[in-house]
């Protein structure tokens, strides 16, 4: 009488009622990295490089999730796919979306985009402070609040090649401050679409992405 | 639901591998962040070969403890997809069970609430019957059902629960 054991993935079309712990984490936790590093922190003060470094732990533990994590984790669940991206878009604008068993093409592109460009910044970011960590940028102000400049000529930076590194970081900066920019805008667009997709799926998105709720979870 | 057990104990065993995961994951960052600057001030430095063993051994560990929690988590949904078919077989058996018997919708109903657990009274509350008319169903139910009381009512499909559960855990 009893059907046959049913795997997880058989239900796969069906996205999750609650996101795994490494998901949420890692989503909540870059999003306060955005935030503070784009609000609250001063750049390139010791706040905003700790946040940053904390960003890529976060980042570099996502990308791996979507290696080996579970089923609906992984890269291959929601691939980048420009075409369904439209595809999708169009369905959402008609008012009846399709179901996925992971991001829509539409949010998947939104989570590539979003990724990408956090590796910009973190990279840019890097650059600028020349790849010095937040320990470092910390005792290195501490020294020059003291009085002593000499903290802010880094070994391998002093004679010829000076110019050509002073270069690279005003590039950096630049880019740096361009990119962070971008991902404001894009996570408006992020949290407008999950909001027009919530109301036309009927179903709140962003509870998975917390709690779930104790219903969701017995079912 | 009383399903405390197992599945409890791998709830808060993911929970403990993702906090893990997380410290361990930051701090491989920073170390790795250390020694590169370390690196680049004294290339030479006999440090190296020490730091790169322990960095690629911290880095196995951020990868063994992601699909350890990756194993969890896959047990734990087995484990809630096990009592989702046992939790449907079960009302499949005792809807199939009362059609047998030739319960009345009304019986059907009051042999579910009684199933659950609730007490005369509950029963008739839920209904909105009074405890006479609820207790005259019951025992027209056990008595179609061929049993001697509640207890015996209830012992019939924990019988079933129990032979079908272990064959669904298999
Ligand atoms: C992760 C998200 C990040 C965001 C959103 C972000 C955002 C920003 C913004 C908007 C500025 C410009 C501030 C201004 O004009 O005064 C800035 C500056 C700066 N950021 Fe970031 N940042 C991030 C990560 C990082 C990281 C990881 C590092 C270093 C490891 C870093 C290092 C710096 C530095 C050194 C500056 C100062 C640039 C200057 O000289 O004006 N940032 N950041
Ligand atoms: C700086 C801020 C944010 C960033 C960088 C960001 C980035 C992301 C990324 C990368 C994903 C994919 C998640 C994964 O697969 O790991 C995602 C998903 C998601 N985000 Fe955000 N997010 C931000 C803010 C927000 C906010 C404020 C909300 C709440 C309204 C939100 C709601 C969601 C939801 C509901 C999903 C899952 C969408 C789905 O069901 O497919 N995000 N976000």
């Amino acid at each position: 009488m009893v059907a046959p054991l049913e795997s997880p993935f058989s239900r796969a079309r069906i996205a999750p009622s609650l996101w795994d712990p490494v998901i949420r984490i890692s989503h909540w936790g870059l999003a306060l990295v955005v935030l503070s590093n784009a609000i609250l922190t001063e750049g390139g003060s010791t706040l905003h490089v700790l946040a940053g470094w904390i960003g890529i732990g976060l980042l570099a533990l996502r990308l791996l999730w979507g290696i080996v994590g579970p089923q609906e984790a992984r890269f291959s669940a929601f691939p980048p796919n420009p075409l369904a991206a439209l595809r999708h878009l169009r369905q959402l604008a008609q008012g009846r979306p399709e179901e996925y068993g992971s991001h829509n093409p539409a949010g998947a592109m939104m989570a590539y985009a979003l990724w990408g460009l956090l590796a910009v910044v973190i990279a840019t970011g890097l650059v600028m402070t020349g790849g010095r960590t937040p320990m470092q940028v910390a005792a290195d102000q501490a020294a020059v609040a003291s009085g002593d400049w000499s903290a802010l000529v880094k070994p391998g930076e002093s004679g010829d090649d000076e110019d050509e590194n002073e270069g690279w970081k005003d590039a950096a900066e630049e880019v740096h401050e361009v990119a962070a920019n971008l991902i404001l805008f894009l996570v408006l667009l992020h949290v407008a679409g999950v909001a027009l997709e919530s109301r036309a799926m009927g179903r709140n998105l962003v509870r998975p992405m917390l709690t779930g709720s104790d219903k969701d979870r017995r079912k | 639901m009383t399903g405390r057990t197992p599945q409890e104990a791998r709830r808060r065993q993911t929970a403990a591998l993702v906090a893990f995961l997380l410290v361990q994951t930051l701090a491989v960052v920073f170390f790795i962040g250390d020694v590169i600057g370390d690196l680049r001030e004294d290339p030479q430095s006999i440090h190296f070969i020490f730091e790169a063993l322990v960095t690629g051994a911290l880095t196995l560990g951020v990868v063994f403890g992601a699909l350890a929690l990756r194993r969890t988590i896959d047990l734990l949904r087995a484990q809630e997809a096990a009592l989702d078919v046992a939790r449907g077989a079960l009302s499949d058996v005792i809807e199939a069970q009362f059609a047998a018997w030739g319960l009345t919708p009304a019986e059907r109903d009051v042999g579910l609430l009684a199933l659950k657990g609730l007490d005369v009274a509950e029963i008739a509350e839920v209904r909105g019957a009074a405890q006479g008319t609820v207790r005259a169903q019951l025992t027209r139910i056990y008595s179609k059902a061929g049993v001697s009381g509640r207890a015996q009512f209830a012992a019939y499909f924990v019988e079933d629960l129990m032979g079908q559960g272990l064959k669904a855990q298999a």
